[in-house]
């Protein structure tokens, strides 16, 4: 159980690659390997679900779960299908949209009245405690799109809403919605300069 | 026909966020298979969603770490896909895996009571048996790991597998009772409750994994407190109850 050979990027994003060897190494059972990921991932993980879930407590919980996930299912991890950061932030946003839309009735109108306030979520974005370099990006990128796109975008992902119900926090056309998230996402990895 | 396609495709920005529910996202993954554009920029998409995670990072609670690791180092991984189609494999298959697995749960056992070599060896053959059906719970195809947060603190993580009727339960960082009280585990069904066991003092922040068989549909674990020797139904609010089968 020695540590990964070259010490990759540990908690920098030196590269993403270096998360792709390391999640390799974890499926092979390789504990440090899974250190090394934790250290990178634990940050953007636990702070997504927080968008999205909002209760700490229960951000806590999900977020263990995830990267017990991350653990447990490396093996399953494709390295075509996309980086190792994705696959994990996939996990991620999978589970905490899941914890939202299975919760109870009583507990989705909070959610909902939480939105009211999720429409300035782009300001939130500045009040994530980490500085990292991708936060300035994404905010430049975030203000690059249109109103429309911006508030789809960041309602469906920071928000964990379905589209149709974005549609409905907004009162925009259903197809208008959809095509604007996805306009505003195609802008985003232009503006990002995401190679896929 | 044309209109349909051009509306799925229009859905990959949706898709790439969760923003679709449950009957569209399986009418659109089988779209996806046959949509090699649309892959690649459901691809791409997804990419750009992980950025914008990595941008609302945020520093996670002390405690969260050593409980992830320590889970980790108790929780078997899942082997890699060898099929076209993820499809669980046939039983059968899994029997050497399941002898290390044997193994290495009874050496993680050994050590996490602390106890010596020779010690270890007259225990094995028990600690085997007890191992053998944890791992068989955990090597069951569709297994599923929940952690839930303790009223009292501490958190507990319960390893569900339906098909063999089991959940093995841990604990970790629950805080130490007086001399006189247990923590008892129950399984909380709709018909009747049934205890499960008292759970072994915690030593080193955590709990040895205990093993309840018997699930049944409708069921969940809770924890309570009883008095030393455990009782016969529960007599106090449970810590924390977690539907298991739903």
């Amino acid at each position: 159980m020695h540590a990964p050979e070259p010490a990759p990027g540990r908690g920098g994003r030196g590269g993403e690659g270096d998360l792709d060897w390391l999640l390799d190494r974890v499926a092979r059972g390789d504990q440090a390997a899974f250190e090394a990921v934790y250290d990178a991932l634990a940050g953007p993980v636990y702070g997504l679900i927080c968008k999205v879930l909002r209760d700490p407590a229960q951000s806590e919980e999900v977020a263990q779960e995830v990267l017990l996930e991350v653990w447990r299912a490396a093996s399953r991890f494709d390295r075509a299908k996309g980086s190792a950061q994705t696959w994990v932030m996939m996990i991620a946003h999978r589970r905490a949209v899941d914890r939202v839309r299975s919760a109870s009735a009583e507990a989705q109108r909070d959610q909902k009245s939480a939105a009211a306030a999720g429409l300035v979520s782009v300001d939130e974005v500045a009040e994530a405690v980490e500085a990292n370099l991708d936060r300035e990006r994404v905010r430049r990128c975030l203000d690059s799109l249109t109103d429309l796109q911006r508030e789809s975008v960041t309602l469906a992902y920071y928000g964990g809403y379905t589209y149709r119900e974005v549609s409905k926090l907004l009162s925009v056309a259903l197809g208008t919605i959809k095509t604007r998230i996805r306009d505003g996402l195609i802008r985003m990895r232009d503006c990002m300069g995401v190679n896929w | 026909m044309k209109l349909l396609r051009h509306e799925l495709h229009t859905l990959t920005g949706a898709y790439a966020l969760d923003a679709v529910d449950d009957a569209e996202r399986d009418r659109f993954e089988h779209h996806l298979n046959r949509c090699q554009s649309c892959s690649h920029e459901v691809h791409g998409l997804r990419e750009t969603a992980a950025r914008m995670a990595m941008a609302v990072a945020r520093t996670p609670p002390a405690g969260l770490r050593e409980r992830v690791l320590t889970a980790a180092a108790t929780t078997r991984q899942l082997p890699p896909v060898t099929d076209v189609r993820p499809l669980p494999p046939p039983r059968g298959r899994w029997m050497p895996r399941l002898a290390v697995g044997v193994v290495a749960a009874a050496i993680a056992v050994v050590i996490a009571l602390g106890i010596s070599l020779a010690a270890a060896r007259r225990q094995l053959d028990e600690a085997r048996a007890q191992q053998r059906a944890v791992a068989a719970v955990l090597n069951s195809p569709g297994v599923r790991i929940l952690t839930r947060r303790t009223s009292l603190g501490g958190t507990v993580t319960v390893m569900v597998s339906r098909r063999e009727q089991k959940v093995v339960f841990t604990a970790a960082g629950l805080p130490r009772l007086p001399r006189a009280k247990v923590y008892q585990l129950w399984l909380l069904g709709p018909p009747r409750t049934r205890s499960a066991g008292l759970l072994p003092p915690p030593s080193g922040g955590g709990t040895t994994p205990l093993l309840a068989s018997g699930l049944a549909r409708g069921d969940s674990v809770g924890v309570t407190v009883e008095p030393a020797g455990g009782s016969a139904q529960p007599t106090t609010t449970p810590i924390v109850v977690i539907p298991v089968s739903s």
